[in-house]
């Protein structure tokens, strides 16, 4: 999202000194850093040390980067380079030669431009969840939770008829659909993981 | 289909995108809030670039009394931090060798350690983890680690 007009909003006020906007950065895109981890099943101390120190590039180089809308490509990368950093050092001490070193590089390039898909996705859904009125919030949340609530219980729960659960979950989802957070995303054709969408 | 998504597309993608969030342990985004305090200081971050704990691997009876000692070496675009954990202190070295100031930085505040014309400091006693070094000089040089877990 090039262009997303939240994220350069983040990123300019976080640089001018305001910490709920850093702290807001930090909730969109602590899931994009920590699955990039995740991938490259480091250890929790590892874990620890990459993300202090991308988290700190990042405090640093806030007032400098060159396309703040570019952020969470920004992330990927300097979180795969620190993870890399860690995978390489422990395997120089495995005595392993630089080939694996070459393919790990290999597999870290073509995973993370999905990553950062999912990862701007992810942050959209949620900040357009997040818009939504109460209401729609806790019955989508009823939906989704595991397991699945009945019918019946999301009608004892939040008071409304079985039948109009339904419509009023097809109207919530709409909502969601037209909010700006998902509308800027199908602009610049981030789309379904791996589907054909319109189909 | 405006969106691209029909409903339960949508649903389904925003399972996965609470998914993704609740997969987060709190501590990781904790972390990442708190790195804020460093905004505004405007030091060069020195990395981790050689940590002998983790290039032995051998059984410790073969290894020798001086390999452990833990050495440990940071580096950023214009020095690097070398340092040595002893049994009561923390020895080090500026390279290349210059005098200034080392802060010692830990989640309790900081102290302050003079560094010597050749570059050498010593911390005692060895800070409580994680802490981070932050080296300055009368010229300018600002540079710190990232957080150190001993």
């Amino acid at each position: 999202m090039r262009d997303d007009p939240t994220v350069v909003s983040l990123v300019t006020r976080a640089a001018a000194s305001d910490q709920g906007a850093w702290d807001e950065i930090v909730d969109r895109y602590a899931p994009l850093v920590w699955s990039i981890c995740t991938g490259f099943r480091l250890s929790t101390h590892d874990v620890e040390d990459v993300a202090q120190n991308v988290w700190l590039l990042l405090v640093g180089q806030l007032g400098t980067l060159r396309e703040p809308a570019a952020l969470p490509g920004w992330l990927a990368t300097t979180t795969r380079r620190e993870c890399l950093r860690v995978v390489t050092a422990a395997r120089r001490s495995e005595r392993l030669g630089t080939e694996l070193d070459e393919a790990a590089q290999f597999v870290a390039d073509t995973v993370v431009d999905e990553e950062i898909l999912a990862a701007e996705r992810n942050a959209a859904l949620r900040a357009a969840f997040a818009e939504l009125p109460p209401r729609c919030q806790e019955l989508l949340s009823m939906l989704l939770s595991d397991p699945p609530r009945s019918y019946g219980t999301i009608s004892t729960t939040l008071d409304i008829p079985i039948g109009s659960i339904g419509p009023q979950r097809a109207r919530c989802l709409e909502r969601m659909r037209k909010s700006s957070a998902l509308l800027g995303l199908t602009e610049v054709g981030v789309n379904f993981p791996g589907g054909d969408p319109g189909a | 289909m405006r969106n691209g998504w029909d409903d339960e597309q949508l649903l389904g993608a925003l399972r996965e995108a609470i998914r993704a969030r609740r997969a987060v342990p709190s501590w990781f985004v904790e972390m990442g809030k708190n790195a804020y305090a460093w905004h505004n200081i405007d030091a060069e971050l020195a990395q981790l670039t050689y940590d002998s704990q983790a290039e032995t691997k051998e059984p410790a009876f073969m290894r020798s009394e001086a390999a452990s000692i833990r050495a440990l070496t940071f580096t950023s675009a214009r020095l690097s931090l070398e340092l040595e954990v002893g049994e009561n202190s923390l020895i080090g070295q500026v390279i290349p060798p210059q005098a200034g100031t080392l802060e010692t930085h830990t989640k309790a505040g900081l102290t302050t350690s003079r560094v010597d014309e050749s570059g050498y400091f010593a911390v005692e006693p060895i800070p409580a983890s994680p802490f981070r070094l932050r080296f300055q000089t009368a010229g300018g040089v600002d540079v710190v680690t990232g957080w150190i877990t001993l």
